[in-house]
């Protein structure tokens, strides 16, 4: 090879690789919220006049995770029940307590929700700051009257599980 | 008893909405896309708010949407101009069935805002 195709071939080659690399690929990301419901809960009935969902008591926790696209751009709002949406006729008052908790995090920096949490009733509401994944833990207990047995029958109760934009 | 483990999920979009002209006079609207990743919800219910929740009312072509599983649906909401200065968020809530199986149930609801 003589010294003329060789500066030839040196001035050819980046004109060449600056070709391969120019084909740029677009895509954006809108902000969204996704709520998934990973686990419904179920009551366990560790006494006659009570109804409750966590484990020690025999039941599940419900699970609910939300996807936050982007950072800073919804709230979420979670409310454990506070009645039965169906149950038997019952004759005397129940008494519901609840709660929700930040379970798994996305995001190490997502634990800071549970600290950061408003509670007012039976409404928890949690800033959704960064972008990924939270897991909520959602507890309910029913108890009746004052420790009677609850009626035989299907009793169910709702949860909901809100997302916001700010 | 029966418990879930498998993850449903229920999306909205856009995040902020804008009202806009429409074909009717004094009234605006705005599309909105649900989207329906919940296997155990077939129905989804459209509601329209005030900064402190009050119900403001609209129309559309369906207040309650009807949507299968992994299916998308895009909709029109339309508010009068009258009520415009009122309107904070445009939501979709699920809808359950009261024969379901499970003990406890998840509604969810998300809620867009305006611009």
């Amino acid at each position: 090879m003589d010294i003329k195709t060789i500066t030839t071939l040196v001035f050819l080659m980046p004109a060449s690789a600056a070709l391969a690399v120019d084909s740029p690929i677009g895509g954006t990301v809108a902000p969204k919220c996704s709520v998934w419901t990973e686990t419904t809960g179920v009551y366990g009935h560790p006494l006659p006049y009570k109804l409750s969902t966590l484990p020690a008591d025999g039941g599940v926790v419900a699970s609910i995770r939300v996807d936050v696209a982007q950072a800073d751009y919804y709230k979420t709002r979670f409310t454990h029940p506070a009645s039965f949406s169906s149950s038997p006729t019952l004759t005397d008052a129940v008494a519901w307590t609840g709660s929700t908790v930040v379970g798994v995090v996305g995001v190490a920096g997502m634990s800071a929700y549970e600290a950061a949490k408003v509670t007012y009733n039976n409404v928890t509401e949690f800033n959704m700051t960064l972008a990924g994944s939270t897991w909520f833990s959602v507890a309910s207990t029913a108890s009746y009257g004052s420790t009677k047995s609850l009626p035989a029958g299907n009793y169910t109760a709702i949860i909901k599980a809100e997302c916001i934009a700010k | 008893m029966c418990i879930s483990f498998s993850s449903y999920a229920h999306e909205m979009t856009p995040a902020y909405f804008k009202l806009k002209p429409s074909y009717i006079k004094d009234v605006s609207v705005t599309s909105m896309k649900l989207f329906n990743r919940r296997e155990d919800v077939e129905y989804y219910d459209i509601e329209v708010f005030t900064f402190d929740w009050k119900p403001i009312p609209f129309a559309s072509e369906y207040k309650t949407i009807n949507i299968g599983y992994h299916k998308s649906k895009l909709f029109d909401v339309y508010i009068r101009d009258s009520d415009i200065k009122k309107v904070v968020y445009i939501c979709t809530q699920s809808k359950l069935f009261k024969s379901k199986d499970q003990i406890t149930l998840i509604t969810s609801r998300i809620c867009s805002k305006i611009r």
